[in-house]
């Protein structure tokens, strides 16, 4: 079965790593991920510059590596990126900002995005909350 | 057309379970996860609501958000992310109260 996941909460709360933990068991079970959405807040948990204490869970650094080894689509609203400084190189340099925090794997795109991804899935999960 | 619903708000802080419960349909299915799973402290208000919406069977709970917040549960299934996995899938739609 093919899954859209969308997470709303940035890369400290525990719903983020409750998203990673459910997209995890969902490759396990031998299911597909058609795509990751990251939406509001959610886009925090894809900025490079989340520095985690040394003594908690680095999440940010964990959905990294998951969509890396997986080669998932990941995407990244833009609208709701941009507004919290959640940029790649070229939007950076479109809004003359000194620097960008969004490399590969992630895309920025619209939110037309999640609706393709909920239709093409047999299933939306969405993740937000404490 | 069944659903599951999800709730990862504590229970002590809004109206999310009370509005969820009303809405919850004969077939539909309530996973609490994160602060939601305060909901089943023993003797608490929240509790006594959830024991009163007669859910047996269709009220499911994450295992490691009970044992991270030492909730005794003797209410919800407990699952784990698997388990949460194949509930997904068992039901129609996944509505989670965001």
């Amino acid at each position: 079965m093919k899954f859209a996941i969308a997470v709303f909460s940035p890369a400290h709360a525990p719903s983020s790593r409750r998203a990673l933990r459910f997209a995890e068991a969902v490759l396990a079970g031998g299911h597909e991920i058609a795509r990751l959405f990251f939406y509001q807040d959610g886009v925090h948990s894809a900025s490079a510059n989340v520095v985690t204490p040394q003594d908690e869970l680095d999440v940010a650094a964990q959905w990294r590596t998951f969509i890396d080894s997986h080669q998932l689509d990941a995407v990244v609203c833009i609208a709701a990126a941009l507004r919290r400084g959640v940029l790649d190189e070229a939007e950076a340099s479109r809004y003359q900002r000194p620097a960008a925090n969004l490399p590969k794997p992630w895309e920025l795109s619209g939110l037309g995005q999640l609706h393709e991804a909920a239709q093409s899935a047999d299933r939306l999960i969405c993740f937000g909350g404490d | 057309m069944t659903t599951l619903h999800v709730i990862a708000h504590s229970p002590f802080g809004d109206n999310r379970l009370a509005s969820c419960l009303r809405l919850l349909g004969a077939d539909d299915a309530l996973l609490l996860c994160g602060d939601a799973v305060y909901a089943l402290h023993a003797g608490s208000e929240p509790q006594r609501l959830l024991q009163g919406a007669n859910l047996s069977q269709r009220l499911f709970a994450l295992d490691e958000d009970l044992q991270a917040r030492a909730v005794a549960n003797h209410l919800a299934t407990p699952v784990d992310y698997a388990a949460f996995v194949q509930l997904s899938l068992h039901y129609d739609k996944v509505n989670s109260w965001l």
